[in-house]
């Protein structure tokens, strides 16, 4: 197997870290490839069951951030 | 212990006559040694089943929710705690309810007697001792021995709300330590905790026992029964099995007065309670709060304050 | 969770406000090092039948 690489689950809300990421994007600023975003509405949407869903299916990591 | 009983069937019979309540919920002897049941009077007849004595262990501010009538309650200093819950999440109104407090000498753990002893035909409380009466075997014991865990080291026996009381409130211990069993698990390494773990829910069968149990599992759709999506497996992968007393902990966090009716309940004999009784740790350390001891606070993850913790937030 | 076993450096909580691109890629690089760090997730995964191994080579 080749390097091994992580699987990180990025929780961005929406207005704020999504914004960001957005503007990081827009800006070519470069960030390492490993997470995975999902948008959700607000920081406080999050749920711990999504924080176990991703791990148990496999993430290595979980981002939240508002 | 013995006294109470008839303070509380006065109690009970006068409520009714005087058409304060529909019904009286209480305690009646089950059909299994040290398993009383929950017994709802609604004549005066009725209440001449109740008993009390160190196996009413069941929390009956389960059986509060969405009621409509007047209901008159027995309860323990936990069980009052959890209508105090119920009343801030609006799930009773206390002028639904006529709460007959017990000053709790604590539950005795079926489960210790049963390990101990075989063939157990009968176990009367006898206040301060306990008298076990197997076929062959008569045996005397302290009921300190007894005590389920939760009662050993609990802080509030005497009702936090009440109507009447049947009997003196009894003495708080000050000198328990009630997380000790947490400071355990918070001082193993990150690999003993998760072994330690591993061990206590291998038993597991994902009954649901402690969730019917527990007063504060109300949820119209619980999230194990959730199947779009589905949050957890309904098998017994250990993984699945986790991540349900994880949630439901999570769920109960500050809101669990650590009655041990999920322990009690557990066929397979799993502490349960080690998951809710950190999060109530946590509550105390964090915000300073200790769920059901007045309804005039709304709880800490209810409301926002400036103040809040946030030491976790980069 | 880091009661339950799960190494705490595999949930990281921040607020980046979308103005704050810089701190986004700052904080990405943060939590991408402490996974990093961290190896992969062994204990919270469900297998679906199949041990690690093969179940990396089946997602990838």
């Amino acid at each position: 197997m080749s390097e091994w690489k992580p699987k990180i689950v990025a929780f961005l809300c929406n207005w704020c870290s999504y914004g960001a990421a957005d503007l990081a994007g827009v800006s070519r600023m470069e960030y390492p490839p490993y997470i995975r975003v999902i948008r959700i509405p607000c920081a406080g949407r999050m749920d711990p069951k999504f924080a176990l869903a991703a791990l148990r299916e496999g993430a290595d990591g979980v981002w939240v951030s508002g | 212990m013995i006294g109470y009983i008839d303070k509380i069937k006065q109690i009970s019979k006068q409520i009714l006559e005087d058409c304060k309540v529909d019904m009286v919920i209480g305690f009646r002897r089950g059909t299994v040694p040290m398993m009383n049941e929950p017994c709802v009077a609604k004549t005066e007849d009725d209440v001449d089943q109740f008993v009390w004595d160190g196996h009413c262990g069941i929390n009956l501010a389960n059986y509060l929710m969405g009621r409509k009538e007047k209901i008159g309650i027995v309860a323990k200093g936990c069980d009052t705690r959890n209508i105090v819950t119920h009343i801030i999440e609006n799930k009773i109104d206390r002028d639904q309810l006529y709460i007959i407090g017990v000053p709790c000498k604590g539950m005795i753990d079926r489960r210790q007697v049963n390990n101990r002893f075989e063939g157990v035909r009968e176990v009367i409380d006898q206040g301060d001792t306990v008298k076990i009466i197997g076929a062959d075997f008569e045996e005397k014991l302290d009921k300190t021995d007894l005590l389920q865990s939760n009662c050993a080291t609990c802080t509030h026996p005497n009702p936090v709300i009440h109507d009447e009381l049947v009997g003196d409130p009894v003495e708080v211990p000050t000198d328990i330590d009630q997380w000790a069993d947490v400071r355990k698990i918070e001082a193993m390494s990150t690999e003993d905790k998760w072994g330690y773990f591993d061990d206590l829910l291998k038993e597991c069968i994902r009954c649901y026992a402690c969730r019917n149990a527990c007063p504060l599992c109300y949820c119209p759709t619980c999230f194990v029964d959730e199947s779009t999506p589905q949050w957890v497996g309904k098998s017994q992968d250990p993984i699945d099995v986790r991540t349900f007393h994880f949630l439901r902990a999570f769920h109960c966090a500050g809101r669990c007065t650590d009655c041990g009716a999920c322990e009690r309940a557990c066929p397979v004999g799993i502490n349960m309670r080690v998951f809710t009784q950190k999060l109530e740790k946590d509550c105390y350390d964090l915000y300073g709060w200790e769920a059901g001891l007045t309804t005039d606070v709304r709880p800490p993850l209810d409301t926002y304050r400036a103040d809040d913790p946030e030491e976790f937030i980069k | 969770m880091a009661h339950m076993g799960v190494e705490s450096e595999r949930i990281h909580f921040s607020w980046v406000s979308s103005a704050e691109s810089t701190k986004f890629v700052r904080v990405v690089n943060e939590v991408t090092e402490a996974v990093r760090a961290l190896g992969p997730n062994r204990r919270f995964v469900k297998s679906h039948g199949l041990d690690r191994q093969s179940y990396d080579e089946k997602a990838a």
